[in-house]
């Protein structure tokens, strides 16, 4: 096949810095697509498992019975988390203190243990996303000035400069910027919108740690009005 | 919920990515297969008209200087002879001015000369009337004078006879006296007298007969004197006409002997020239038949100098496709312009491979201002300006 100018062949003639950073592009690129497909499976399970369990939260079953079903702490993922966090706290504090207030900050504090490790997991690798974004522009436009800088070098050495001898050397130098834009592009959207996804997760589970707080004050506070009378 | 699905692992997402990307290369590979060629292998180009047998330089360079030489001779003697014509050109233009001019001259003197002789001419005439009236009026004094006398005569005689009548009369008496004598004298007399009447009338006679004479004369010397302006205008007339005749031919012939003699001249010289350059390459033929097999190799070494320059050029400008078959072998005809441009080039004989045939056409037209062209010699160049050129992959990597 006629295609010595295809991109595939203008890798393999490629300069080694060019080829390097070819490699380091190709390489980021992946990378960054699996974080894209890993992130947006697991925010779309979150957001499944967030849906299935505030069903089952608000269909009226009774706490401890919640508690029993859900599987160990370190399998669970999201309000669940929240949940089972608060609960077993509010469940080992209750025999020990009898001031609701140090309760209900013990679960809080639990909770909010329990959203920011939520928080780290959603946000898993979103980092590395906005780093392929922000940096393989540049990289790319480093292996292009590279790729340049060898063409003239070579073209210096030629006995006539025409268009057809720089041409190769540019189209091999062009790719490496193209290469970096392809990695950056969909890092810079998928970056944006699973962070905003999981920020809108995490609001969730902050909504839902707040009633669960204000459901258990409710029920330490009709406690204490039971031991009061 | 099921336990399982709590972990999302990295081994879908790697494949999904992996996916993602060969399904990229891929479409970009298809999507770019008809583009250009880039390939700066070191692939040899083949022209098939060279003849691979080598000569030294130096007997090329040699012949080069001699057929430069040559031609710059051959170009100043063209230009001297040029020169001649033009020198000669002028000559003869300027002879031509100045005949036209003499010829103007000469027709203005030989008007001069004929108004003069007709001035002349009528002068005389002029002069011979009035001499010739001068000489009728003396004549006719003359008749007068001779008339007078005549009339003096006439009158004496006159006198006389009344005198002798008187005598008669006198000697009326005296003739009855002698009446014999008387009537013998009268008829002496009368016979006298009739003499005398016709002498007279001779006289009378002569007398008209010299008028008739004066006049004719005069008339006959009128017209002997016009005849003669006449005669003579035209005789001048005649002799300037010729003269100015004879000296346009003369003045043409002059011309164009000397015209002729340039020429003779110049073909001459060329003439010469030519025998020189004759002998010249004799004498270069003399000089040994190996020279001339030498020159022959010269020649065919020119031709491979060019050969291999153009081949150099076309070999940096070809990119042979990637996928193309080792043993490929395309021919392209190349059409060359005087000055090295290309002005056509086409597949005479196809490798079966279309893409090898464009690379093998489009590395002519890269390498297109064969500039090598008007350094080589004028003869030469007419050879060149058709030529085949057979492209074969070399060591293609």
């Amino acid at each position: 096949m006629n295609d010595s100018m295809s991109i595939f062949h203008l890798i393999i003639n490629a300069s080694t810095v060019v080829q390097l950073v070819m490699l380091i592009l190709t390489v980021g690129s992946i990378l960054s697509w699996i974080v894209i497909f890993q992130r947006s499976f697991v925010i779309r399970r979150a957001r499944r498992a967030h849906q299935a369990f505030e069903e089952r939260f608000w269909s009226g079953i009774d706490l401890n019975e919640l508690y029993r079903e859900t599987p160990s702490e370190q399998e669970t993922v999201g309000a669940e988390h929240v949940f089972r966090a608060g609960f077993r706290e509010f469940n080992r504090l209750l025999p020990k203190t009898r001031s609701p207030q140090s309760i209900l900050d013990g679960v809080q504090r639990s909770m909010r243990v329990a959203w920011s490790r939520e928080e780290e997991r959603l946000t898993l690798h979103l980092v590395f996303l906005a780093t392929v974004a922000s940096a393989s522009p540049y990289i790319g436009l480093f292996g292009t000035v590279w790729g340049i800088m060898g063409s003239f070098q070579s073209l210096s050495m030629a006995q006539q400069a025409t268009l057809s001898t720089v041409a190769p050397w540019i189209a091999e130098a062009l790719i490496a910027t193209a290469m970096g834009l392809f990695a950056a592009i969909p890092a810079v959207i998928f970056y944006n919108r699973l962070s905003s996804e999981s920020s809108k997760l995490l609001g969730k589970y902050e909504d839902f740690a707040e009633e669960f707080h204000s459901i258990l004050h409710r029920n330490l506070q009709g406690r204490a009005d039971s031991d009061a009378a | 919920m099921a336990k399982h699905e709590r972990r999302v692992g990295y081994g879908l997402p790697a494949i999904l990515a992996i996916g993602l990307h060969a399904l990229v290369v891929v479409i970009s590979v298809i999507s770019l297969p008809s583009s250009e060629v880039e390939s700066p292998s070191s692939s040899i180009v083949q022209a098939t008209l060279i003849s691979t047998e080598t000569a030294t330089d130096q007997a090329q360079r040699a012949q080069e200087a001699r057929e430069r030489a040559a031609a710059r001779q051959a170009e100043e003697e063209a230009r001297a002879a040029e020169e001649a014509a033009r020198q000669a050109e002028e000559q003869a233009e300027r002879q031509a001015e100045q005949q036209r001019a003499q010829a103007e001259a000469e027709r203005q003197e030989a008007q001069h000369e004929r108004e003069a002789a007709r001035l002349q001419a009528e002068e005389e005439a002029r002069r011979r009337a009035e001499a010739a009236e001068q000489q009728a009026q003396r004549r006719e004094e003359e008749a007068e004078r001779q008339r007078q006398e005549e009339e003096a005569r006439r009158q004496a005689e006159a006198e006389r006879q009344r005198q002798e009548e008187e005598a008669r009369r006198q000697a009326e008496a005296e003739r009855q006296r002698q009446e014999e004598e008387a009537r013998r004298q009268a008829e002496a007399e009368r016979q006298r007298q009739e003499e005398e009447a016709r002498r007279q009338a001779e006289a009378e006679r002569q007398e008209e007969e010299a008028r008739r004479q004066a006049e004719a004369e005069r008339q006959r010397q009128e017209e002997e004197a016009r005849r003669q302006a006449e005669a003579e205008r035209q005789r001048q007339e005649e002799e300037a006409r010729r003269q100015a005749e004879a000296e346009r031919q003369r003045q043409e012939e002059e011309a164009r002997r000397q015209a002729e003699a340039e020429r003779q001249r110049q073909e001459e010289l060329a003439r010469r020239a030519a025998e020189e350059a004759a002998s010249r390459s004799l004498a270069q033929a003399i000089e040994g038949e190996s020279e001339s097999v030498a020159n022959a190799r010269q020649a065919e070494e020119a031709a491979n100098s060019f050969i291999n320059l153009v081949r150099s050029a076309v070999e940096q400008a070809w990119m042979i496709p990637a996928g193309s078959n080792q043993g490929a072998v395309v021919t392209v005809s190349v059409q060359l312009g005087p000055s090295g441009e290309l002005l056509g080039a086409s597949v005479s004989q196809s490798s079966g491979d279309s893409a090898f045939d464009q690379s093998a056409l489009q590395a002519v037209r890269r390498a297109e201002p064969f500039s090598e062209l008007r350094r080589m010699p004028a003869t030469a160049q007419r050879e060149f300006r058709q030529f085949n050129l057979r492209f074969q992959p070399g060591d293609v990597r």
